[in-house]
């Protein structure tokens, strides 16, 4: 039911969060609006740096083409005018992955749902102001067409197509990477699925909706743990 | 007005003015009118129409130059040997065929921009961010398109029979080596959309490959090549896929309501509109067979102008543009 997050671990940021899923762990700090290079600054609005560090290795022009995406959705979702002539730099550290061999493609997209969705905690857990939520979710289409949402391993290794979408609370569609082998009619469906599981992540849930359909999909992962996060940090006005 | 002088005139500016200062209302100005229209004269869903040529670099063993309005990209294909023994990790025997380029890196590709193609593209620089990220989308969609098939670039060898082997036994085919492409892309002139650009360059590059006749010699262990053109051939690719990229022009913000916003699609922006627009969307289709629908690949970041209904006008156009593409490639 949702993935297993972790808040502030580190001390030092201004915001971090961690998030594993069953494919990938990603430790996630954000530091801003912090002092921008001269080079880098703009005028009315602040610079987003993300840096992505992979498992082994220091990274090369995979971890710059996945850090000019991420940034790209970030852009949309930071309040950018707010801090203008300042900084806002993420790093996102993954510390574990998939075992399996796969494909190149497939490992790429794979790993852009867990960036996105530990950017965005961590951006919260860093007080940094947003225009709305981001949620990110990683679909799988096999070779009989069957669509699975957060695939397993297994599923991965053998799949035909394989597709990650982010959509903001109100169902617009910020990010969509999708590669393989595929047509209109299936990428509409993983559209469709994608947005139903983004948006419910953040839905308001009614008691009888829980006890209706307990699926993982339909789960609000995201706004209980934003929830649970408000209340720690009111917690001292019970105890005064 | 109340003491009868005449109102101040209005200050105009003249288009070059006006576009420098300002360039986002200037290029909204054009696009609101009742015909939208873009600052080049285009209209939003015109690509710009391509050239093709091939064969034009002496040196290389195949080599395509394509110009698609002012953006200019050459790529030449050189071929080198990689024996079998030097691979260090040979690969599993149940490898399946298809992932057999991408396990061994047999298609290298390298897009270099700063070789002074645009202001912001000083030459002599190291790669920057753009470029590592057009490389990397290159070599991952290389790989993804099952473009070569490895027999095509392996160089076998039939292992003579010994006095052991029965002779009904058929003869053992070893592969001794793999030719190696190494693929070569120069941006000569970036007006926008270096990617489209670049992709067709490879292809037709690819396309226009020779390769020599080679084959390994058990005495001196080694590869040797036939260097008479006649005994050379020709690269076949399984398919010819094709990008069309879009951008997506705004005005939303913010500062306003959600859904106060004018937004337009433009296909094959030019650098002016690529300042502007901060969302973009990649399509990359082949050719339909039966049991594959035919989009390789979809890429939209940036912002939420683009949706289901949009995407599926985009692939339309997508479409339209291959067949476009693949009459001027003759393939």
């Amino acid at each position: 039911m949702g993935p297993d997050i972790s808040h502030h671990p580190l001390a030092g940021a201004d915001g971090s969060a961690t998030i594993s899923s069953n494919l990938y762990s990603v430790l996630a700090a954000v530091n801003g609006p912090i002092e921008v290079q001269r080079r880098d600054e703009l005028p009315e609005e602040a610079a987003i740096e993300v840096n992505i560090r992979p498992a082994s290795g220091v990274g090369g022009p995979r971890e710059r083409w996945l850090e000019s995406v991420v940034t790209a959705v970030l852009r949309s979702v930071l309040l950018v005018h707010m801090h203008p002539r300042t900084l806002i730099q993420v790093t996102l550290q993954l510390t574990t992955g998939p075992t399996l061999k796969l494909k190149n493609a497939t490992r790429d997209i794979s790993v852009l749902p867990s960036l996105v969705n530990a950017a965005f905690l961590a951006l919260v857990d860093g007080g940094l102001p947003l225009q709305s939520t981001v949620t990110a979710v990683l679909l799988a289409v096999s070779g009989e067409e069957v669509i699975s949402i957060d695939p397993a391993e297994k599923e991965l290794a053998g799949c035909k197509s394989v597709h990650a979408l982010a959509y903001t609370q109100h169902g617009d569609l910020l990010l969509n990477e999708s590669a393989g082998n595929f047509n209109l009619e299936v990428w509409e469906e993983v559209a469709d699925r994608a947005e139903k599981a983004c948006v419910a992540a953040v839905a308001l849930a009614s008691e009888d909706d829980e006890m209706a359909n307990g699926t993982a999909e339909a789960a609000p992962w995201l706004r209980r743990e934003l929830e649970e996060k408000a209340r720690d940090a009111v917690a001292w006005r019970d105890h005064t | 007005m109340a003491n009868g002088s005449p109102t101040a005139p209005g200050i105009s500016f003249p288009r070059q003015t006006f576009a420098k200062l300002t360039p986002g209302p200037f290029l909204h100005a054009h696009l609101k009118q009742q015909e939208p229209i873009r600052a080049s004269g285009r209209s939003p869903e015109d690509f710009r129409k391509p050239n093709i040529n091939t064969g034009s670099l002496t040196h290389s063993n195949g080599s395509a130059v394509v110009r698609v309005g002012d953006t200019a990209i050459v790529c030449g294909v050189r071929a080198e040997i990689l024996l079998a023994s030097d691979i260090p990790h040979p690969p599993r025997d149940d490898l399946h065929e298809d992932d057999l380029v991408e396990d061994l890196g047999l298609l290298v590709p390298n897009l270099e921009l700063s070789t002074g193609c645009s202001p912001a593209h000083l030459p002599g620089s190291a790669p920057g961010t753009l470029a590592q990220s057009l490389s990397y989308r290159i070599l991952s969609l290389i790989n993804a398109s099952n473009l070569v098939r490895p027999s095509d670039l392996a160089v076998l060898y039939t292992e003579p029979q010994t006095e052991d082997d029965t002779p009904a036994e058929e003869a053992s085919k070893v592969t001794k080596a793999y030719w190696t492409l190494y693929i070569d892309i120069l941006c000569i002139a970036l007006d926008g959309n270096p990617f489209d650009a670049a992709w067709a360059a490879v292809i037709a590059a690819l396309q226009n490959t020779l390769l020599p006749k080679a084959w390994w010699d058990p005495d001196r262990e080694a590869v040797l090549c036939s260097p008479l053109a006649a005994d050379a051939r020709q690269l076949q690719l399984n398919d010819v896929p094709i990008a069309s990229t879009f951008a997506v022009f705004s005005t939303a913000s913010p500062l306003k309501r959600r859904n106060e916003f004018d937004s337009w699609i433009l296909a094959d922006p030019d650098s002016f509109e690529e300042d502007l627009c901060k969302e973009s969307l990649t399509i990359v289709v082949a050719s339909k067979k039966a049991s594959c629908g035919g989009i390789l690949r979809l890429e939209k970041t940036g912002g939420s102008v683009i949706g289901k209904v949009s995407m599926q006008q985009c692939v339309r156009m997508a479409e339209d543009r291959w067949s476009e593409w693949k009459a001027v490639m003759g393939g």
